[in-house]
């Protein structure tokens, strides 16, 4: 199974918070569906360039969250994600592109009434779009 | 717990006209360490320490946590498996098939059809003379050889020179595929940073006959940052200098654009911004600039691995 992670070389953030970070949302957002088998730990090491240090700390800290499971022998698979999780995440990370954009609306001395503003147009206008 | 598939105490071994050593380090069962180094810093000398093709006239060498000075037993040279920078002349006038049937007779865990398998993905003729295949032909033969005898301790002294891309590929897949599927060690020495890239767990330099230090790949290649900056001129530089101890090789670009190098830039970028200074771009450093530093002395963050950690 081949996982479409990006890496980043020139990015600050550690590989491996890199590589969490990302299997993480391929997870809860469905991309990878339960049950499936992933790469082994060298397999997906050598894909990434990365060492197996970083893979099995990453399968690891996925396993404590309850997104994978190991059964010796046979592999890691994907777990079954709760709709919790799935809440959880929507929040995640439909609050850290908001944010972001605040920023950005902030550093152009936008008031917080254009902010709102502009934000409604942009909702109003891609709910149109999709119906 | 990490068991060590090699450790070594203080080992010296003298030359004529160098010293190797003092080298003391573990290297880990189970993962792929890679020996980096300018020419002539050791590195085969090493893997011929580990072969008892040579041996220290200081110090101790455990191979699996026991100790071997009057030889090493059959049993374990059995499952040792090693690509010499240059192929040993002894089997020069075989080909492949009559060198397979030697080396089966030493190996009893020799995987034959393995052998055969990993001959035809490499392309390598059956029928030639060693001694007059190409030199990439005989690495292929070597590598496969060396494969098939199902080592737990593979050894490869530069294993890619010589061979052409596709060959490369494969090489690095087989090499993968078998370390997934055998609870194997590989010590390897390279200069390709692709191959470390693909290959490496850990990454050992050393120097001069010196060892300088074992890191983890992942945390070496973070190490070190070029971080360009918006300043007005030297004196704002230098200021900024000041408040980053760990930069180094502060430099006016162009006026308004300073750049330097820093480590842990993941934890330094917010210290930065907060001093006020825009960063409009920053790269991570190539694998021989970061070894250029390390050799410098700006050492990355070395692991030592410990017996029952």
């Amino acid at each position: 199974m081949w996982i479409p992670v990006q890496i980043n070389e020139n990015s600050a953030e550690p590989l491996y918070h890199q590589i969490e970070t990302q299997l993480r949302s391929l997870i809860i957002s469905g991309v990878i569906t339960e049950g499936t088998l992933l790469p082994s730990i060298r397999e997906f090491a050598g894909d990434l360039k990365c060492s197996v240090i970083t893979v099995r700390r990453v399968y690891q800290d996925l396993e404590n969250e309850g997104l994978l499971r190991t059964r010796q022998g046979t592999g890691t698979f994907v777990s079954h994600v709760g709709d919790g999780a799935m809440e959880e995440y929507k929040r995640e990370t439909v609050g850290k592109a908001l944010e972001s954009a605040v920023d950005i609306g902030r550093s152009v001395h936008c008031s917080k009434d254009e902010l709102e503003q502009i934000f409604m147009e942009i909702v109003e206008r891609k709910y149109r779009e999709k119906d | 717990m990490v068991q060590m598939a090699i450790e070594l105490r203080n080992v010296l071994k003298r030359r004529r006209n160098k010293t190797i050593g003092p080298l003391t380090m573990n290297l880990p069962k189970g993962y792929i360490t890679a020996l980096v180094g300018q020419n002539g810093s050791g590195k085969s000398t090493l893997l011929n320490l580990l072969m008892q093709l040579t041996n220290p006239e200081e110090g101790e060498i455990y191979w699996f946590e026991n100790r071997y000075d009057s030889g090493l037993p059959l049993e374990l040279r059995q499952t040792i498996a090693y690509v010499p920078e240059t192929s040993i002349t002894e089997e020069n006038h075989w080909n492949a098939e009559e060198a397979a049937q030697f080396r089966q007779h030493w190996y009893p865990n020799w995987d034959e059809s393995y052998f055969q398998d990993l001959m035809d993905r490499f392309e390598v003729p059956y029928h030639m003379r060693l001694s007059k295949m190409s030199k990439g032909e005989r690495r292929k033969f070597e590598i496969a050889a060396a494969l098939a005898s199902h080592p737990s301790l593979l050894l490869l002294d530069e294993p890619s020179s010589g061979l052409d891309p596709f060959a490369w590929k494969i090489m690095i897949e087989t090499l993968l595929k078998y370390m997934d599927e055998n609870n194997a060690t590989i010590i390897i020495s390279t200069h390709i940073v692709e191959e470390l890239r693909r290959l490496a767990d850990y990454i050992v330099l050393m120097h001069r006959g010196e060892l300088l230090g074992m890191a983890e790949k992942d945390s070496l290649f973070g190490t070190w940052t070029e971080v360009w900056v918006q300043v007005t001129d030297e004196e704002e530089l230098a200021e900024l200098s000041a408040e980053l101890p760990g930069g180094i090789n502060f430099t006016m670009e162009t006026p308004g654009v300073a750049s330097f190098i820093i480590e842990q830039f993941s934890k330094n970028e917010k210290r930065i911004q907060d001093l006020g200074v825009k960063v409009t771009k920053s790269r991570s450093l190539e694998l021989d600039e970061i070894l250029g530093l390390w050799t410098q002395g700006h050492r990355p963050i070395l692991i030592d691995h410990k017996r029952g950690d």
